[in-house]
């Protein structure tokens, strides 16, 4: 008896030991588990990847209140704005070049354009394993990816030189994986890295038509073409800009150029890469974007930040239809009826971030135009006048002139081409996101502060600062930009 | 998993094969209380024979019937009978009370108190239903040294306990409860009447048993079994009355107007008010409650049976706020055969609540007195001023604040909820020694829940100058009423197998080995809720979806929202070693090892291993103390121990979604993305502890005390670190960084003695103190953990790398430096010491930290005396070193109610020495004007007893009469209602923060205990 009774007890013991494991293995109930892939795999699921990326530019933290401080109050377009009291966080010390490594504008966006490249990472992670859905969509959906990519990289290298290039999704407990993470890379490293991506999104990307009325802001061949070509134009690779604008086929200029920052200019035919914004409920639009740019005070309706300054005022020639389309007057009547009263607390505002049927919501209908056909002619003469091709260079300059109201450029030489074509680029993408980052690399960028009554300090203000807290993240592997 | 129940099964079945006779006397030693009493001695004289009883008391002894046997043990008056063939039981009587005697649980199975090495304070019967309170967690508060208690008096509410200080963060902080072997994490559902014993087991030696759920300690509760040879009837019936132990005296109407006219500037209120409503009083009631019981209990050769009944039925202070709890409880145990015990227990527990929110203690304690309960027309009296500086219908809001009285009136909530919980247990002697137990315990937990939210009647009575139909011109879209219904049951089991063999060999080695396996399983809980809108106002009519009976109103387009949410299931697989070893009665030797599996954690990961050790010497024993009278006991132990606590944040990886975007058109496509990390190590949070213990008993037993001193060291707590940044991961990554310690030590004392023959008296206390810090961080830079919001806009408590050095649960704030006399506005030190106000300060530089909501100590006194037939006695509990925020005064805004000492004493130009500054109407960040200490002590209970004389073969046998004060008295820091704030339990939560709290409350009790 005993024995029986010993050996039933040591059976359920070997029962347990036998499927302890298997016994403990319990399945997700709270969440989707990331392990389960098959819930994404079709066309749909897979799009969802791609879509998030997209989605990454309409946050705060990438495309609006920071970023606009990084690329635009910083500038001799733009002024601080709003009320003198209000720093808005830190607009004051970016507008007067005076920030540190702790400023919150320069890690929000740091952070924010990382966390884009995650998106993508993730997104080229799991499409080669999603083989129920077509191929051929995956494809595009991986070079859509790799072009949003490259976008993100070029933004962080044009603001912080060599970053970190992190091109796949890092093994948590992998020390090559934490290296990769925490080493900056070399600026040309980073561009090298910027033009792989582009050449993979051009052999995958179908040109602009093939998408449906749906799809519109989807990244094409001709948007990957054009960026490289600007990615060229940043490493003085002439001969590259020129290829890559003459592949750029099927844009054309509006005849209005105040058309385009209107509802009804989305995707006209000038636009290549557009940050697409609805304001209809349910809104899905850049969080902010118009509201901290909007006229503040009474009769007012934002923030009133990023207010155009004097200097740019003074850019515009006369008779140029492009002042009136990007500068909002104190007291004017808008286009779509509206009196901006004397009572608000600036004197000008950004007229490309207004929305007339959205004006003072938090995600309104205004989209960016990243590229427009408008850079890529001047990309062109640019680079056909550095190669000494000025004759060529001219008219290209003229078409941009012309359809602003102007007569042709009075200029011949190619110096005073080079210098006509730098100021037609700021008139013509002012407030545009360019500016800065486009004084920087024509050098322009000490004269044009002095103008402006700002000191830029060459060979420090050139970049932005690296976060301190993510040089505290990497220990000895990174260090600080000179100057900071 | 199957496997488990057949072999289960199979263990049930197979003693029935089982039989043989042995010819012998047999019987069993009990105490008074009917309990066996394990290793009395029996020895027959003339047979010279002798025998020891067994773990339950049972003895067998081969004897002539008639002859004379000799039953004793340490700590009993030895007792002579003659033996009786029939199976006999012999009571021993107590010799004294003394710690010898004393049994204690210790985890699958008991151990003489004299001889556990280990920390464990018990809390009996008599102790726990003394306090009448519901939970007998609150009960215990004060009378285990070491073991914190912060409760609330919110009827239906958990207590916190703390158990040697508190080692983790993000993971779980509650004790595990074992209710008479079942794992649970709530006692409300026990009835406290039905509780036998109560033991806190403190120390990592004691709890290793119980390996990756012990680190917060353990709780063993044993419910009571039937004794003594005849049906025993006993009745309790209390029933009391409860008020708020404290008030906060608010400004009147014409010192709020002068005040608020000064905030404003304006003479905006008339200073010669009409109305002066009083917010407390008219959302308060005199509470009442009432308890009855009733238990029928006996025991045959071959059955035990205790069954029980008991209603608690509670009318709460804040009005309409009750709660009702039936308990009904049937434990037996069988004696199927002289070696097959079978023990069977069953609860059944229902509570009905009707639950009010609680911020309606904050809305009265902000809403202006100067604003009526009700306008002379009827309608709710609103927070608007008219031109005459008098509350009007159609005046200017001038706060926030709603109706307290509305507020209640409209809240209609229900829940209801039933908790089965029981099992069966089989004892079975393999052979003289060798026990093997087989036990199986199940609770399943089913809840529901509704909430009516009268939407557009709650709108009209907020705006009294509005009209029915202006509701649906307003809110062309909006539903006029919401009906949330809520849904939940899970079921957890446990089932544990594990032998017993007990022998002592040549008469000085004890040896006790205990070995065996469980599997927990905690089921998935299921929640459904579902939310429908413009339901019948009628709540009968809810459930019917005829469109014409529910007034032409279709079901499916009133759904407005359901949600099914499904809970992970947690299972754990263990196996369970014991060895204790005494050696000539004096050297205690203990080593314990649990293996446990858990399925919260990745394959490579979940199995863990928890040793323990501990030493005990008990001195007295020792030939050199024989002739020192004075000491009765001196025992030394210690030990070390590792524990786990594995109920922390899970790493489960999921996709990311919400990433939604338009691509250019009027689609919205869905967008997905991963933004957490695995850490695949994530596992259970380490807790090692080593512990000396000091028992002694002195003067002729009269003196008993235990002292002991610990360290312990969470060395792997678990913290919500930063990814890298160019991660990309948006999402905290929970990972083994922290590292907390918790030093203390503990004292208790307590004396007993007699006065001639009638007077008895005690008097005891205990102190414990504890030193948490949180030691040491990895390096990685941590995820603020942010706490302790005020609902302004301001926080009051932080986790993150400056932390290191700090208690848990620290406040961190800014440091109030007075106000300017010159104005009157506050003033604070920035981090350069200078004082600037709140518009200067620097979140990131200026805060500090200034001590955390967990006190240091504990201590609790008790006294009591016997007189004849009377019996009273107090008791109290205290803490020092906690700081306590009024939350409820920092939240304020413009337009809302003071307290009269403010009202009535702050800095004008014309008084520059006021104890208050200006004025204003500026949201105050979180300061320490707002921190006070948490110090008290309290006077827990008061209890005058009168047992009527009655002879004890009346047909009631026994009567006792009682009153009973509850928190009679207080003595406090706090200028609020109660320095003893548990909010939602979280030191990084509304611990510690008086805001939307419920108070402490006094009690008054009469109540009667009667025995058949």
């Amino acid at each position: 008896m005993k024995k029986i009774y010993i050996t039933a007890f040591v059976l359920s013991t070997f029962f347990f030991t036998g499927c302890a494991d298997d016994y403990l293995d319990v399945q997700q109930t709270e969440t989707v588990s990331t392990k389960d892939i098959e819930l994404y795999n079709n066309n749909t699921g897979a799009e969802t990847f791609v879509t998030s990326i997209y989605n990454k530019f309409l946050n705060w933290d990438m495309t609006s209140f920071g970023w606009i401080g990084l690329s635009s109050i910083t500038s001799d377009d733009a002024d601080k704005g709003s009320s003198p009291g209000d720093t808005g966080t830190d607009k004051d010390v970016l507008d007067a070049l005076t920030y540190n490594a702790s400023n919150p504008s320069c890690e929000s966006t740091f952070i924010a354009n990382y966390d884009g490249i995650n998106r993508c990472n993730q997104a080229l992670n799991i499409l080669p394993k999603l083989d129920k859905a077509d191929a051929a969509l995956r494809n595009r959906l991986a070079g859509e990816a790799k072009f949003l990519r490259a976008f993100m990289y070029f933004t962080l290298v044009k603001c912080y030189g060599g970053v970190p290039i992190v091109d796949h999704l890092p093994v948590p407990a992998l020390e090559a994986d934490r290296v990769m993470q925490l080493t900056r890379k070399t600026s040309a490293e980073v561009y090298a890295f910027i033009e792989a991506d582009l050449n993979d999104a051009i052999a995958a990307l179908p040109e602009k038509t093939a998408y449906s009325a749906n799809e519109k802001s989807r990244v094409s061949k001709g948007a990957a073409y054009a960026l490289l070509a600007k990615v060229s134009l940043y490493q003085k690779k002439w001969q590259q800009v020129i290829d890559n604008c003459n592949k750029v086929t099927g844009y054309s200029l509006v005849s209005d150029y105040a058309s385009m920052y209107k509802a009804t200019g989305k995707f006209d035919s000038e636009s290549i890469f557009e940050i697409y914004a609805q304001g209809a409920v349910p809104a899905k639009g850049i969080e902010g974007y118009s509201n901290t740019q909007g006229a503040r005070g009474t009769g007012g309706w934002g923030w009133g930040f990023n207010t155009p300054s004097q200097s740019l005022v003074n850019a515009y020639e006369t008779g140029d239809v492009r002042k009136a389309a990007t500068i909002i007057f104190r007291g004017q009547t808008l286009y779509d009826g509206r009196v901006v009263p004397n009572t608000v607390e600036n004197e000008r505002y950004n007229y490309k971030a207004y929305s007339s049927a959205y004006t003072d919501a938090w995600e309104t209908d205004v989209d960016i135009k990243y590229l427009r056909y408008a850079e890529v002619i001047l990309m062109k003469a640019e680079a056909s006048n550095e190669l000494g091709q000025t004759s060529a260079a001219i008219p290209l300059l003229n078409q941009i002139r012309n359809r602003a109201g102007l007569g042709n450029t009075g200029a011949s030489s190619q110096a005073d081409v080079r210098t006509a074509i730098w100021k037609e680029r700021r008139v013509e993408m002012a407030f545009e996101h360019d500016r800065f980052f486009d004084l920087v690399r024509t050098g322009q960028a000490k004269a044009a502060f002095a103008i402006d009554g700002k000191t830029f300090t060459e060979g420090k203000n050139e970049l932005f600062p690296i976060p301190s807290s993510f040089l505290s993240q990497a220990g000895g592997l990174s260090s600080q930009n000179p100057g900071y | 998993m199957k496997n488990f129940i057949f072999s289960f099964l199979a263990l049930l079945l197979l003693p029935a094969y089982m039989s043989g006779q042995v010819q012998a006397i047999k019987g069993k030693v009990v105490d008074s209380s009917g309990m066996g009493i394990p290793g009395a001695v029996i020895s027959a004289a003339n047979s010279r024979t002798s025998a020891d009883a067994d773990f339950d008391g049972n003895f067998t002894i081969n004897a002539k019937a008639g002859e004379t046997l000799k039953v004793s043990m340490l700590g009993f008056d030895a007792v002579s009978v003659a033996a009786t063939s029939t199976p006999m039981t012999i009571t021993l009587k107590e010799a004294g009370d003394t710690a010898l005697k004393e049994v204690v649980v210790i985890g699958y199975g008991t151990r003489k108190k004299v001889d556990n090495t280990t920390a464990i304070s018990s809390i009996k019967a008599e102790e726990i239903t003394k306090t009448k309170v519901l939970n007998a967690s609150q009960a215990i508060q004060g009378k285990a040294a070491g073991v914190q208690v912060i409760s609330s008096d919110l009827p239906g509410s958990t207590p916190s306990v703390v158990i040697r200080g508190l080692g983790t963060a993000l993971g779980g902080r509650n004790p595990l409860y074992i209710v008479d072997g079942m794992q649970t994490e709530n006692i409300n559902n026990i009835n406290a009447n039905d509780i036998t014993s109560y033991e806190i087991l403190k120390d990592a030696s004691a709890l290793a048993i119980y390996g990756t759920r012990a680190a917060n300690g353990v709780i063993i509760i044993t419910t009571k079994k039937g004794t003594g040879d005849k049906v025993s009837v006993e009745i309790e019936s209390f029933g009391g009355v409860r008020q708020p132990l404290k008030k906060v005296k608010m400004a009147g109407s014409n010192n709020y107007s002068y005040y608020s006219n000064a905030a404003l500037q304006s003479t905006t209120f008339s200073q010669d008010q009409p109305v002066n409503t009083d917010w407390f009083d008219e959302i308060t009631r005199t509470g009442s409650y009432t308890q009855n019981n009733i238990s029928v209990s006996g025991a045959t050769e071959s059955v035990k049976y205790f069954f029980s009944l008991g209603n608690y039925s509670e009318k709460a202070v804040l009005n309409g706020l009750d709660y009702g709890r039936t308990t009904f409880r049937n434990n037996n145990e069988y004696k199927i055969s002289k070696k097959l015990t079978l023990s069977q227990n069953f609860s059944i527990t229902s509570a009905n609540s009707t639950p009010k929110p609680l911020s309606a203690f904050t809305n009265a304690y902000k809403q202006s007195p100067i604003v009526p309960v009700y306008f002379p027309d009827g309608k709710y009296g609103v927070s608007r001023v008219g031109d005459n500086g008098f509350a009007s219908e159609t005046g200017s809001s001038f706060n926030n604040v709603g109706n307290p009285v509305a507020q209640l009136n409209f809240y209609d909530e229900q829940q209801k909820s039933v908790t089965l919980q029981g099992g069966l247990k089989l004892d079975y002697e393999i052979l003289k020694g060798l026990k093997f137990t087989s036990q199986f315990n199940g609770e399943y937990y089913t809840w529901k829940q509704y909430n009516y939210d009268d939407t557009k009647n709650i709108w009209l009575a907020a705006n009294p100058n509005k009209v029915d139909s202006d509701y649906a011109k307003e809110f062309p879209n909006s539903n006029i009423n919401l009906l949330t219904q809520g849904r939940s049951d899970y079921f957890n089991w446990n089932l544990s197998n594990y032998l017993t063999y007990n022998k002592v060999f040549n008469e000085i080695h004890d040896v006790e080995v205990t070995g065996g396996i469980e599997t927990s399983v905690k089921g998935p809980r299921e929640t459904l809720t579902i939310a429908r809108k413009n339901v019948n106002a009628n709540s009968n009519y809810w459930s019917l979806n005829d469109p014409v009976a529910n007034h032409g109103v279709e079901y499916a387009p009133t759904v407005t929202s359901f949600y099914d949410v499904v809970y992970n299931e947690t299972k754990l697989a263990s196996y369970f070693g014991r060895f204790q070893y005494k050696l000539m009665d004096r050297y205690l030797i203990t080593g314990t090892v649990r293996r446990d599996g858990s399925s919260n954690f990745g394959k490579d990961y979940r199995w863990g291993t928890f040793p323990a050790f501990g030493l005990g010497w008990i001195i007295t024993k020792e030939s050199f103390m024989a002739d020192v009278k004075a000491i009765n006991l001196l025992k030394l132990r210690g030990g070390w121990g590792r524990l786990g606590n594995q109920n922390v944040p899970l790493n489960d990886q999921s996709y990311t979604s919400g990433g939604n975007a338009y691509l250019g058109g009027s689609l919205l496509y869905n967008g997905t993305t991963i933004s957490s990390q695995i850490d695949p190590s994530l596992s259970w949070e380490i807790t090692e502890e080593s512990s000396v213990g000091l028992d002694f008993e002195l003067l002729n037993n009269r003196l008993k005390g235990t002292f002991d001193v610990y360290d312990k060291k969470t060395s792997n707590v678990i913290l919500n670190t930063k990814p890298y940044f160019t991660s990309g991961l948006t999402l905290p990554s929970p990972a083994h960084v922290g590292e907390v310690s918790n030093r203390g030590y503990e004292i208790s004392l307590r004396w007993d003695d007699k006065i001639g023959e009638n007077v008895r008296y005690w008097v005891g206390g205990n102190f414990s103190n504890n030193k948490n810090e949180l030691t040491g961080l990895k390096n990685v830079i941590l995820t603020d953990l942010i706490g302790g919001g005020l609902g302004n806009g301001q926080n009051t408590k932080l986790l993150n790398n400056t932390t290191i050095g700090q208690p848990l649960g620290s406040f961190y704030i800014y440091d109030y430096a007075g106000f300017d006399a010159t104005n009157g506005k506050m003033l604070y030190y920035n981090a350069a010491g200078d004082k600037v106000t709140q518009d200067a300060l620097d979140a990131n530089k200026d805060r500090k930290y200034v001590g955390s909501s967990l006190p240091k100590t504990n201590y609790g006194v008790t006294l009591g005396i016997t007189y004849k037939n009377f019996d009273f006695s107090v008791d109290g509990y205290g803490t020092g070193g906690a700081k306590v925020y009024n939350g409820k005064k920092a939240q304020r805004f413009s337009g809302e109610n003071i307290e009269n000492s403010l009202a009535t004493d702050f800095w004008t130009p014309n008084n520059l020495t006021a104890s208050n500054p200006a004025p204003f109407n500026q949201v105050p960040v979180a300061s320490t004007y707002y921190l006070e200490s948490g110090d008290f002590f309290r006077i827990n209970n008061i209890t005058l007893g009168y047992k009527l004389p009655i002879q004890e073969n009346n047909f009631i046998s026994a009567c006792r009469v009682y009153v009973n004060a509850i928190n009679p008295f207080i003595t406090q820091k706090f200028s609020g209602f109660s320095p003893e704030l548990n909010g939602d339990g979280n030191p990084y939560g509304s611990q510690g923060i008086e805001l939307d709290a419920y108070p402490t409350m006094r009690s008054f009790v009469i109540g009667a205990n009667l025995k058949f």
